[in-house]
């Protein structure tokens, strides 16, 4: 009954959106605002023949690969660090700095130095989740609880046991966190990346529909990237979720929306 | 027991006691950094004005620029697009939660919606918008005011669904009304969400509206740091972004003054990164 | 030396002071010139207040904590002294520590945290599976083998992390009130059934508890701890023999005197 009713609810609402949608483009007219109808019919065909598909992708595989280059030394650097307090304190005022940068102002000095195609999207994207990757990783590796340790040398372990059992599973849900956090920003910076200069990917497709008026076609590729997005939230949150199952629900009960990082 | 068979020794450093002496990190970070500006130099001395600018050069035409007052005009437009867009977004995006709020049924209604929109990317809406309001201020306004809006309500819708039921339950058994549970009981849970938000979003109002320059304008920091690059004009691409750095850094330095005085009930800085 | 074994453990002359920490102006002096020795198969149990110092203690005997003066001697051996600079926790598996929080892995279930140590140690075999099941069942955590920590009770976690340090045998093992999170009907079963596992092997045991009864229904031997800094109160041979019916304990003869006598050295 309660169910049927939120349903109900949400109907009503997306009724609503696309209704104002429509009125829109009837008082401002449809080469300002296109119309729902259209749109949908836009975004299905450029789903057929490819076209999404094909920008779409070029976009993943610039996050994606950025996300390996930068991510992946981010995440690594807090455990290479673990043991040597000194130098994290040495690094820390640079890499706040660094993290403090606007790395999308700087996107035209990638473009510069690696030219319009994916390699200075990579590095844009790169240079956004290393950061975001390096503190969430440096946050697991302080949650590392020194009792575990303890009890695991007192049994026995080695570095490497210690290393699988106690500070993988401390550190995990950090570092989950932050691939989770970090994913639409890889996303977003790639597509910043193709707004500004590129010849393929979805930021492309905007930036050249947007060029030639055709709103239609605007809001068909903010459709598509929209759905990677929530599609590749989607995939993240029941991995972490998976992963993390040996937590308590209360902790695992994830907000519906996060403070941002 | 035998000697040789050894168990894994741990350095009492490790422990945490007698961690490097503070002179040395400091001395450690001072040489650091005089390490990576002389890697700069040295790259810019190796590869040329064309790929890297050098610190000197940047420094001089950040000085020219002050000179004929260019500077102070791209500073004042970049800066206004993002203050303006960050004060009608972040007005409607901190206010919003809390109207929500008297309603859980729309809220919970609105659910698969917001989750939607917080998946947009809101940048790649820049190209749309500057087609709707035009290459001027407007465009970036408008930019800038909807990222900040949605980065403050998500943070503080967080915020107000993170209210203590039991202490509005103690407040309403005290006789309080709903604007009361709001303003003591509600406000005061959400600010440090609000805070975080606000901390986030001002340098991120800054890079959309530098963004948006990029795509289209006819000035501001982003404007001249495209017109550089068009221009094959290294030393101009530089001095824009170190110029941009400058501003957020500037930008935050103060944020961090105000956050000091209204959070001062707060024990220590919970931390907010998830 | 009062226990008819040789000695296997001794404590020399040991200081533990915390240093002062920034928002924290003065040290702390934990422990003072504790000295006394542990004979091999005994039963000790220390007492003495809350913040004593006795979970540090432990901690210097365990090596995960240093002392800052005094020395522990393990088989003849010095182990840890102030100048050491490297810590061995355990000693090599040699002694085996209850701490007072259960410290159970909260990403492996009940059974994989039991066997913790034999997986580490590659001791992993079917008769020691056996056996970790069968120190389960008596203290009634069979059938809980594959819940996660936090769907376990305090009590039962402390049983977990008591049952992982017994399943590795090491010949002398440090307990931490071990039933401190317990009630105290189970409390009695998990007594009697320390003192019957503790018959068949009789390992050396330290035990640190709160409660002057347990500690005396257990120990061949208790030492009472001052207020800190911990320093020694007093020493009572437990003459009660064994094997003991820890029901009818508090009305044997002399239980009520010795009691007494404990209670006020702790105050
Ligand atoms: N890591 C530490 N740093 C500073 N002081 C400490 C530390 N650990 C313990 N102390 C201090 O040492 C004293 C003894 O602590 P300890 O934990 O050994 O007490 P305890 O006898 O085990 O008490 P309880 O019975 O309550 O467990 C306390 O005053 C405590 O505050
Ligand atoms: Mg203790």
């Amino acid at each position: 009954m309660i169910r049927a009713k939120l349903v109900l609810d949400r109907l009503l609402i997306l009724i609503c959106a696309v209704a104002t949608w429509q009125v829109c483009s009837f008082v401002f007219g449809p080469q300002w605002f296109s119309t729902p109808w259209i749109t949908g019919g836009r975004f299905i065909a450029s789903l057929l023949d490819g076209e999404i598909l094909h920008h779409a992708q070029f976009t993943l595989a610039a996050a994606a690969a950025g996300f390996l280059v930068g991510g992946l030394p981010g995440m690594l650097l807090p455990f290479a660090l673990r043991r040597s307090p000194a130098l994290t304190a040495m690094l820390d005022p640079y890499l706040i700095g660094g993290y403090g940068v606007p790395k999308l102002a700087v996107a035209p000095l990638f473009i510069l130095w690696f030219g319009i195609g994916l390699g200075s999207k990579i590095a844009l994207v790169a240079s956004i989740v290393f950061f975001l990757m390096y503190f969430n990783a440096a946050a697991g590796v302080k949650a590392v609880s020194i009792q575990l340790l303890d009890m695991a040398r007192i049994a026995g372990a080695s570095e490497a046991d210690m290393a699988r059992h106690i500070i993988w599973p401390c550190a995990s849900p950090y570092i989950l966190a932050g691939i989770r956090i970090s994913a639409p920003y890889a996303i977003g910076a790639a597509v910043v990346g193709e707004l500004i200069s590129s010849n393929q990917g979805l930021g492309y497709l905007i930036q050249a529909a947007a060029m030639d008026f055709n709103v239609t076609a605007v809001f068909a590729a903010l459709i598509g990237l929209t759905v990677l997005v929530v599609g590749i939230n989607w995939i993240l949150d029941r991995t972490e979720r998976w992963l993390l199952r040996w937590r308590r629900t209360e902790a695992t009960r994830v907000r519906r929306f996060r403070a941002a990082a | 027991m035998n000697e040789a068979v050894t168990a894994r020794p741990i350095k009492i450093s490790e422990r945490g006691w007698g961690g490097g002496s503070r002179r040395k990190v400091t001395l450690g970070r001072i040489l650091f950094g005089i390490g990576c500006l002389a890697i700069w130099q040295w790259a810019h001395a190796r590869l040329g004005t064309e790929w890297i600018a050098g610190p000197a050069e940047i420094l001089g035409r950040a000085a020219e620029l002050a000179r004929t007052g260019e500077l102070w005009v791209h500073v004042w437009v970049t800066f206004g697009e993002a203050l303006l867009g960050f004060l009608i977004g972040g007005s409607a995006g901190v206010l919003l939660p809390f109207l929500l709020r008297l309603s859980p049924r729309l809220t919970r209604a609105l659910d698969p919606y917001l989750a939607a929109a917080m998946g947009v990317p809101k940048l790649s809406l820049a190209p749309l918008l500057i087609l709707w309001f035009g290459i001027g201020l407007m465009s970036k306004v408008v930019f800038v005011g909807a990222l900040v809006f949605f980065l403050l309500f998500f943070n503080g819708l967080a915020g107000v669904q993170s209210v203590d039921s039991r202490l509005v339950s103690m407040a309403r058994v005290a006789g309080g009304r709903e604007w009361v549970i709001t303003r003591e009981i509600v406000w005061h849970t959400a600010l440090p969400f609000i805070f975080a938000g606000l901390k986030v979003a001002l340098p991120r109002a800054i890079s959309a509206a530098v963004v948006g320059e990029f795509i289209a304008a006819e000035a501001g920091l982003g404007y001249y740091i495209n017109n550089a690059r068009s221009m094959a004009d290294t030393v101009g691409i530089f001095t824009g972004v170190v110029l941009v750095t400058a501003l957020v850094i500037v930008v935050n330095g103060a944020l961090e003054l105000v956050q000091a005085r209204s959070l001062a009930w707060r024990p220590v800085d919970r931390d907010m990164v998830v | 030396m009062s226990h008819s074994g040789r000695c296997i453990l001794e404590v020399r002359n040991v200081v533990k002071v915390f240093p002062p920490r920034p928002g924290r102006t003065d040290a702390l002096l934990a422990i003072q010139d504790l000295s006394f020795t542990v004979g091999e198969g005994e039963f000790l149990t220390l007492v003495g207040p809350s913040g004593a110092g006795k979970s540090t203690l432990l901690n210097i005997i365990a090596q995960i904590d240093t002392p800052s003066a005094g020395e522990i001697w393990f088989q003849g051996r010095p182990i840890a002294t102030a100048f050491g600079n490297a810590l061995r926790p355990g000693w090599d598996c040699q002694i085996g520590y209850v701490t007072q929080d259960d410290n159970l892995l909260p990403w492996r279930n009940l059974l994989d945290n039991v066997l913790f140590p034999l997986r580490v140690q590659r001791r992993l075999s079917a008769e020691s599976v056996e056996r970790a099941k069968m120190l389960l069942k008596a203290t009634g955590l069979e059938g809980f083998e594959r819940y996660y920590p936090h769907e376990l009770s305090g009590g039962m976690r402390k049983r977990a992390s008591l049952i992982r340090t017994l399943v590795y045998d090491p010949p002398v093992i440090l307990m931490d009130e071990p039933f401190g999170a317990v009630d105290a009907q189970t409390r009695s079963q998990l007594q009697a059934d320390l003192l019957r596992l503790w018959n068949l092997g009789r390992k050396t045991i330290v035990f640190v508890t709160h409660d002057i009864a347990e500690a005396v229904a257990l120990a061949d031997r208790t030492l009472v701890l001052t207020r800190a800094p911990a320093g020694l109160a007093g020493e009572h041979l437990i003459e009660i023999p064994r094997p003991r019916d820890l029901g009818n304990i508090y009305t044997l003869r002399g239980f009520a005197e010795l009691y007494e006598r404990i209670r006020r050295q702790i105050q």
